[in-house]
């Protein structure tokens, strides 16, 4: 399944909020660093995630080095306009001072998607820097904000594209866009968990994105998938020490807790199972599942999850850990 | 001993509940939830979702929502309904944007033709559908048409995910700004002195300029007509910003965050609060959503083999129940981890803003998407008031 990513040099990620794309952001930089690649990920969020997930100090306008390979960076929404301004302005300096003018702040303020064209700039740029495979990125990966937006997000170089018509912007956005629309160029993979609203989402966002930018999805990761607490077969006999303990007149808080908990487990498998199978039917692309890992922290799922998709499967792992 | 719930007095009471928080915690479940509960206590609720996605109405079992408030009826959707509903109702509806922009500045028109020009306009055509940003905006003026309608007692406001939901709080200054005065100015050359002394002292054509070389003509162009064709909104948008801006801060106004137990999430929500508190407002009840049960490793030295053979009868075959007694072990000792974790995330926030501000739900083994499983989701949220059927 990496093969897939191991051929675009830009990798988005995207989904809702709270499914794991910050995690398998990071997972996916981290694997293809692990292959021996020159990866930086990305965020483009003031909240930071990719500090706690990779364990990292992020720097004020430059990478900075996780690990062997990978590198990662939060491209904030003024530095990226301060780039974008400069490339139609004589110097830095005139560039800070129009982003600072007072009136042009309040116009890029309200202005819509000037914010977001200039992350994706920025992000394009990060791309075409450095002339030798040693300073260049063989992948930049990025975590987009939450879907509802993301559609709107990558759409953004081809809305302002048709609006400004004519211009040294018009056709910066415009190379941008067909950029983004090309496939084979730029990966667009989504999270998504195996809920029914986050299921459906996806299926949405996949649609919505042939709309908006004409392509579709590279893959979908399908998060958390939850392990069956014990082996389906085994499912009647589960049935019955639960009853058995439920009419028992004093099984203890102890026994409760344990039935409620596999209980409840095995209502997570089954559901994960049933939405799995919705996802498979409706989307034309590759869905890949990643277990759910019992971790206690983000960094630890991390690399578990990174460890997964370089296919080292450690059957029974995520249990005995 | 008096049930702890810090949300059941206050939902009694208030005129707007905000919901809000990081993404994905069930944020919009508990906006239903709470609109439910407040409906079974009597009251006219509308919860009203800005997020773009659908779930509202699926959490309250319906197909879809529209931009028209959409009655529930507990009656069908329920098996009893409990007496305490009396004159209650619940009422749902999802911000469709493109629409409230229409309506606003077709009430606004000074003329008839000032709509067809609007949205002759590219700007305002990609404003009101493609691009966000306005959707906040247009959320709080919804807002405000139901919650000085006069029909509903209390509105329930859902948000988007924590960063969108604090640049819609910020929104009806920001809206303001948008359609500030001043850059009116620079973009309508009547407004402009036209000497040319004026033209060079001004700095707005410089500005302008600037931006024609940046953006191109065309944009310019069509950004001017923009402002011009909807400066009759910009009288309307300030005096509905300061009013909103009024209803945030009333005293029957009450922010909740919702957040899950997972410590990044933890982080952002802490994060929300002081955010809140910046803006002179106070998140009033933490509802901590998705909460793993006490589930305790070492349960499992009670809950053993044995325990499980008594259970199971006496007829049941041993190789299958010792097999089922490992797997139960592993995987029961693998939740209890995430419920270790869980329960040290709800140490570490009451430690910080104090026990008597958090309501915890636990973690469903299904999805919330029908007015009964709302029903009982709810019942964690006030637990002070068990629904008597
Ligand atoms: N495969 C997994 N197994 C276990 N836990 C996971 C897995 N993937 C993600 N998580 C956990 O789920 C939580 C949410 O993940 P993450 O922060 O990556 O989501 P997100 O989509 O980026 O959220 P946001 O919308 O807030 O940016 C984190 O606590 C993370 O550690
Ligand atoms: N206590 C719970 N137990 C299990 N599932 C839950 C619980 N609360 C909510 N859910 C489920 O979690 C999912 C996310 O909930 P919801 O859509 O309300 O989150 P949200 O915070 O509004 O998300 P977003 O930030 O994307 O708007 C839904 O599928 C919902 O059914
Ligand atoms: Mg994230
Ligand atoms: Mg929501």
């Amino acid at each position: 399944m990496m093969e897939q990513l191991e051929s675009k040099r830009l990798i988005f990620v995207t989904g809702k909020g709270g499914v794991g794309k910050s995690t398998v952001t990071a997972a996916i930089a981290s694997a293809l660093a692990r292959r021996g690649k020159r990866v930086l990920a990305v965020e483009t969020d003031t909240y930071s995630a990719l500090a706690d997930l990779l364990d990292v100090k992020l720097l004020e306008g430059a990478p900075a080095m996780v690990e062997r390979g990978l590198w990662a960076t939060n491209v904030r929404a003024e530095d990226a306009l301060v780039h974008t301004i400069r490339q139609f302005v004589p110097s830095d300096r005139v560039s800070r001072a129009v982003i600072h003018n007072r009136v042009a702040r309040v116009f890029f303020k309200a202005a819509p998607s000037v914010n977001e064209f200039s992350i994706l700039n920025k992000v394009m740029a990060l791309r075409d820097e450095g002339d030798s495979p040693s300073t260049r990125w063989d992948h930049i990966v990025v975590d987009l904000p939450a879907s509802g937006h993301a559609v709107t997000f990558l759409g953004v170089p081809r809305t302002l594209n048709g609006m400004m018509r004519v211009g040294g912007f018009a056709k910066m956005a415009g190379k941008i866009a067909s950029e983004i629309e090309d496939p084979s160029k730029v990966a667009v993979v989504a999270a998504a968990l195996p809920e029914e609203m986050p299921v459906k989402e996806t299926i949405e966002l996949g649609q919505q994105l042939e709309e908006t930018v004409r392509r579709g999805l590279t893959m979908v990761l399908l998060n958390m998938m939850h392990e069956a607490p014990f082996a389906p077969e085994r499912e009647a006999l589960f049935d019955r020490v639960r009853a058995g303990a439920a009419s028992a007149s004093t099984p203890g808080i102890e026994v409760e807790r344990v039935m409620e908990g596999s209980a409840l487990a095995w209502e997570w498998y089954e559901r994960d199972l049933k939405y799995a199978k919705v996802l498979k039917d409706a989307v034309d692309c590759p869905v890949l599942e990643l277990p759910m890992f019992y971790e206690a922290d983000g960094a630890s799922v991390v690399d578990r999850v990174s460890a997964y998709l370089n296919g080292e499967r450690d059957p029974g792992g995520e249990l005995a850990s | 001993m008096k049930t702890h719930d810090p949300i059941a007095p206050l939902l009694e009471g208030a005129r707007l509940v905000v919901c809000c928080g990081p993404g994905g915690v069930g944020k919009t479940t508990t906006a239903a939830a709470l609109g439910l509960r407040a409906a079974l206590m009597g009251r006219k609720v509308i919860v009203l979702t800005i997020d773009p996605a659908r779930r509202l109405a699926n959490s309250l079992g319906l197909e879809e929502l529209s931009n028209q408030p959409q009655r529930i009826d507990l009656a069908e959707n329920l098996e009893t309904v409990p007496e305490s509903v009396g004159e209650g109702e619940l009422w749902a509806m999802m911000l469709d944007q493109k629409k409230t922009l229409d309506d606003l500045v077709k009430k606004h028109a000074p003329d008839p033709g000032a709509f067809e020009r609007a949205q002759a306009n590219n700007i305002y055509r990609l404003l009101s559908s493609t691009l966000h940003g306005m959707q906040e905006y247009m959320a709080l003026d919804k807002l405000h048409d139901l919650y000085t309608g006069g029909y509903f007692d209390l509105v329930v406001l859902d948000t988007p995910p924590t960063k969108n939901a604090l640049e819609f709080l910020e929104t009806p200054t920001r809206a303001a700004t948008f359609f500030d005065e001043r850059i009116i100015k620079w973009f309508i050359p009547s407004r402009r002195s036209r000497s040319l002394f004026g033209r060079v002292l001004d700095p707005g054509s410089v500005v302008q300029k600037l931006l024609k070389t940046i953006f191109g003509e065309a944009f310019v162009k069509d950004l001017s007509e923009f402002f011009e064709t909807l400066e009759f909104l910009q009288q309307a948008l300030q005096s509905r910003g300061e009013m909103i801006d009024y209803i945030l801060r009333d005293e029957q106004t009450h922010f909740f965050v919702i957040t899950s137990a997972d410590p990044r999430r933890m982080k952002e929500a802490l994060f929300f609060h002081e955010k809140l508190g910046e803006l002179s407002q106070k998140a009033e009840a933490f509802v901590i959503n998705r909460v793993i049960p006490n589930f305790e490793a070492a349960d499992l030295e009670v809950a053993n083999e044995a325990r499980l053979k008594e259970f199971a009868g006496e007829d049941a075959p041993d190789e299958e129940l010792a097999a089922l007694s490992s797997e139960l072990s592993k995987a029961y000792e693998a939740l209890s981890r995430l419920a270790r974790r869980d329960r040290d995330a709800l140490e570490g926030l009451a430690r910080k803003i104090g026990p008597e501000l958090m309501q915890r739900v636990p973690m469903l083994g299904q999805d919330v998407h029908s007015i009964e499983q709302l029903l009982s989701l709810s019942g964690y949220l006030t637990p002070s008031r068990p629904v008597e059927l």
